[in-house]
């Protein structure tokens, strides 16, 4: 309601409405505008805080990961057998240049004014000289430090800059330690410049063991763990290694480094603003202790090496399975893939086929090896006993094919001792077919022929065969004739195994057991392994076990009986073999030997296989591959006599 | 008549008109400007030095010469006895250097002339650690050259006038030198610490091989290796006296103790290169 005032006399008359519709309009519309400003505030500030605040995050901050080093790998003395060395680079942090970049930029552009801009490039051409230009211009500060005459390769500059301004960009990699020493005394600390230290694979003993220790290859993908801040923001990756074979890939998980990092602020051009919000320092990876005995390992390969043939050589506990060498060659020198692998080197290991790891991944018909498991078939059988004699002409007849005894020898009467001991193929041609296939194949499968060791390491062979009628039949649909007995008898035919297995089957025999398991990661509690018993009594076994003792003495192994070779005080058994495979180049011969020592007390096995490389040589297993075997074992048993000595190598650390 | 308002305002204005001015210079008339401004004052600090050798003069004239006689004396027989076996030991080792490096192809290290110097002025802070020499340019001392004491190296020219040098210490963090632990051959790397003054100095190794131990009971003593091309090999530097394994487990890292008369310097050596035999 208005009010009503009284006009003063000769005043002016002021009146005004308690309310003006208007006004009360424009009120609300103030109040409902000031609301909807106020919910659309609040809407912003408390409820899509965390959506701008996570965007501007991930709009000015970086994150760089730096791999953290791979840990090492030591051999059962605790000797390094892979560890990291440390690599030196001169860096250039581009984002301190910023200023010399503007400066060079506009030297060139008055350059091409003062031309009449003759040949004028684009504002963008001309950011790349100058960039290129004052890059070039500290590498030449370090070209004159160091005596070198590098240049900068401005595509690579380029990319880098488009693409990984934050890091540094390498300037020289792998520099020499007096180079680094010049750079480090003579470089100002406040200099763009600055030398970056990371880490590659080394591996103290060359080719020793490449293919049990693997080797690695770059690795750009690597990953921060979990609770590393900023999984959201861009990041950039320094790079890093992954396992690509043997330990180094079945134990990827444990030798990788704990990545670390450093998340930066960075301005609207991308360049990073110091000091770092966040920072982690990368830690070093798990260590691995190895079962192999690099003494041995390397007598190996040096005794295999002076044949100048392709082979393996494997030698185990026969207690634990341990293994405690495992060699194959040709090899090549792991230092060659760190911190990557030349084509021409590639090309060299691929043309000598040493990319294979032959005592695991190579399979090789056992030849005359195998004559141990037919003989344990036909004593299990009953064909065989002790008694059992044939007389040996030098040949066999089987059906209407003739099979001749190796070296054609007419031996007279022999017995399992003497067969075992001469390698005499009439008599495990005779027994073989008096056992059967089946028999045979069944022995063979009960110390694991058939199967995969599972040894720690990648890429084993599995598709090793133990041929018997009904695999013929499956395989081939053929059937089987009693030729295919014969030479199955005398580890010929079909049959194809592994080195590393024909270890596991000597290191069981040595102890009147069935195959080991083996094993690559050494543990000082590690229990023996008690596989299953031969089960046959030990009157049958004796002629088997003195034929084996007597192969090194005056068997098909004597050569390990010569004053040059023989090991004083080591009492060895073992089998020789020699092999015949077909291949494009012809029939070409495969040594072998099992073996182990000493008689009295087996302690250690070991299995050697020699490739032929000539077809018609006769590569035979007592003169190619005992001599091998010697010198391991011979390495071996200066051990057991010399009494412990420290290691000056760093105690292993314990993996994770 | 200018207002009062503006009159006031007329100091500010100055001041302005000034840091305008100063700002528009060119960059090279500052900087004779500052050097001129250097040299100038230079001759203050040096009078104030000669003036503290008067007084450690007129000190010892306090003495009776009898006295100064027999304490110089008794000192200098000491002295010359080790300086005759030093010197022998280093002419055999000179021409062994000399043979392995006939025998291997190498080249000379760089030799240098020895330039004895007073020090005028101590600036040590947490920063830097500098002194200021009385020799400069005059005397042909270049930036960069290396400076020993007595207790082994000093530090490093890094600024050269007419009649004056500065010099920084090795206790600055500005400072990196290629070392070697005494009696192995592998180069680490060697960083001054950060020092407050009145503070035994430290510095900092690093890139220290797995295999090399040091501690406070055994320290190690860290010399030069001469790799780095500015310090001559076989200069202490001072003892580490911690090494700890880097997290990368790739290198050591470790404290190292500087020696404490790095403090007091009076005066110092430096070590200008001589230019190589053509």
């Amino acid at each position: 309601m208005a009010d009503i005032i009284t006009p003063r006399p000769g005043g002016l008359v002021e009146s005004h409405r308690s309310f003006d519709p208007r006004v009360i309009l424009f009120y609300f519309v103030l109040a409902g505008l000031l609301l909807t400003l106020a919910i659309g505030l609040a809407y912003q500030q408390l409820i899509k805080s965390d959506y701008y605040h996570e965007s501007a995050k991930v709009q000015n901050q970086r994150r760089i990961l730096i791999p953290g080093p791979r840990g090492n790998i030591y051999d059962r003395e605790g000797r390094l057998l892979v560890g990291n060395r440390a690599r030196f680079a001169v860096t250039l942090y581009l984002d301190e240049l910023r200023p010399e970049f503007r400066r060079e930029y506009l030297r060139i552009r008055n350059n091409y004014r003062e031309a009449d801009d003759a040949g004028l490039p684009s504002a963008g051409q001309i950011e790349i000289l100058a960039r290129h230009s004052v890059v070039q211009r500290y590498l030449d500060q370090v070209n004159r430090i160091i005596d070198r005459t590098e240049k900068v390769d401005s595509r690579d500059l380029h990319r880098h800059y488009l693409q990984q301004r934050l890091l540094p960009f390498v300037l020289i990699e792998d520099l020499t330690p007096e180079e680094y020493a010049r750079l480090y005394e003579q470089l100002p600390v406040t200099s763009p410049l600055q030398l970056y230290t990371s880490s590659t694979r080394y591996y103290p003993y060359g080719a020793a063991a490449a293919h049990t220790l693997g080797y690695v290859s770059i690795n750009n993908a690597i990953e921060a763990s979990e609770d590393f801040p900023g999984s959201d923001l861009r990041t950039f990756k320094m790079k890093g290694a992954i396992g690509r074979n043997g330990l180094e890939a079945e134990f990827d998980d444990r030798l990788q480094g704990e990545t670390g990092g450093i998340i930066y602020r960075v301005d609207p051009s991308g360049y990073r603003v110091e000091p770092p919000l966040e920072k982690r320092t990368p830690v070093q990876g798990g260590s691995l202790t190895v079962t192999l005995d690099i003494d041995m390992q390397i007598a190996a390969e040096k005794a295999m090496g002076e044949l100048g043939l392709a082979g393996a050589c494997v030698a185990l506990d026969v207690r634990t399975g341990e293994v405690l060498t495992l060699a194959s060659l040709p090899a090549y020198d792991l230092n060659d893939f760190s911190p990557r692998l030349g084509q021409a080197t590639a090309a060299q290991i691929n043309e000598q086929g040493a990319w294979i790891n032959r005592a695991t991944q190579g399979l090789y018909p056992p030849g005359s090896t195998f004559k141990l498991i037919t003989a344990l078939a036909g004593l299990r059988a009953g064909t065989i006993t002790p008694l059992s004699v044939v007389e040996c002409t030098g040949a066999y007849r089987v059906g209407g094919r003739i099979f001749v005894c190796n070296n054609h020898r007419d031996r007279g009467d022999i017995d399992l001792l003497h067969a075992i001991e001469k390698s005499c193929n009439t008599f495990f041609y005779h027994y073989g077919l008096a056992t059967g296939p089946d028999a045979i194949a069944i022995e063979a499968r009960r110390f694991g022929l058939d199967d995969p060791t599972g040894i720690e390491l990648p890429h084993e062979a599995r598709a090793m065969i133990i041929p018997d009628p009904a695999w013929k039949k499956e395989r081939r649909g053929e059937p089987w004739y009693a030729g295919d007995t014969a030479n199955v008898s005398i580890g010929q035919g079909d049959i194809a195994v592994t080195p590393l297995q024909m270890a596991t089957v000597i290191a069981g025999l040595a102890r009147g057991r069935t195959n080991i398991s083996p094993h690559i990661l050494h543990d000082p509690s590690r229990p023996v392994q008690n596989p299953p018993r031969l089960d046959l009594p030990t009157s049958q076994l004796m002629p088997f076990y003195a034929g084996m003792q007597a192969v090194p003495i005056t068997g098909t192994a004597r050569i390990m009986n010569t004053p040059f070779m023989k090991i004083q005080g080591l009492t060895i058994a073992g089998k020789t073999g020699t092999a015949q495979k077909r291949t494009p180049k012809g029939t070409l011969n495969f040594a072998w030997f099992v073996g182990y020592a000493p008689v009295e007390n087996p302690q250690v096995a070991v299995a050697v296989m020699m490739e032929g490389d000539t077809p018609g040589e006769d590569t035979g297993g007592g003169r190619f591959a005992a001599p091998i075997a010697n010198a391991v074992l011979k390495v071996w048993h200066a051990k057991q006599a010399a009494p412990a000595v420290d290691s000056d190598a760093p105690a292993p650390s314990s993996g994770p | 008549m200018p207002s009062p308002r503006i009159d006031q305002a007329r100091p500010y204005l100055t001041l302005g008109i000034v840091l305008l001015a100063w700002l528009v210079l060119p960059t090279v008339f500052k900087r004779v400007l500052r050097v001129s401004f250097y040299e100038l004052q230079a001759p203050v600090e040096i009078s104030f030095s000669y003036l503290r050798d008067l007084q450690d003069f007129w000190a010892l004239k306090t003495r009776s010469k009898n006295e100064i006689i027999e304490a110089a004396r008794d000192q200098a027989r000491g002295l010359g006895a080790a300086y005759e076996v030093t010197l022998q030991e280093n002419t055999a080792l000179h021409a062994e250097i000399e043979r392995l490096e006939t025998l291997l192809r190498l080249p000379s290290q760089v030799d240098y002339r020895s330039e004895p110097a007073r020090v005028v002025l101590r600036d040590f802070n947490a920063w830097w650690q500098r002194i200021t020499i009385r020799k400069g340019s005059t005397q042909g001392i270049t930036v960069g050259s290396p400076v020993i004491y007595a207790g082994g190296v000093a530090g490093r020219v890094t600024e050269v006038h007419a009649y004056t040098s500065v010099v920084e210490l090795i206790s600055s963090p500005g400072v990196r030198i290629a070392a070697t632990f005494e009696g192995d051959t592998r180069p680490v790397g060697f960083q001054g610490g950060v020092n407050a003054p009145f503070v035994a100095p430290r510095g900092r190794v690093e890139f220290v091989p797995l295999d090399i131990f040091a501690t406070a009971a055994q320290p190690r003593r860290l010399v030069t290796s001469g790799l780095g091309g500015v310090y001559p090999p076989g200069l202490a530097l001072g003892r580490v006296v911690s090494l700890e394994t880097d997290t990368d487990g790739l290198f050591k890292t470790g404290g190292v103790q500087l020696d404490p008369r790095l403090g007091e310097l009076n005066e110092v050596v430096v070590l200008v290169p001589l230019p190589s035999a053509p």
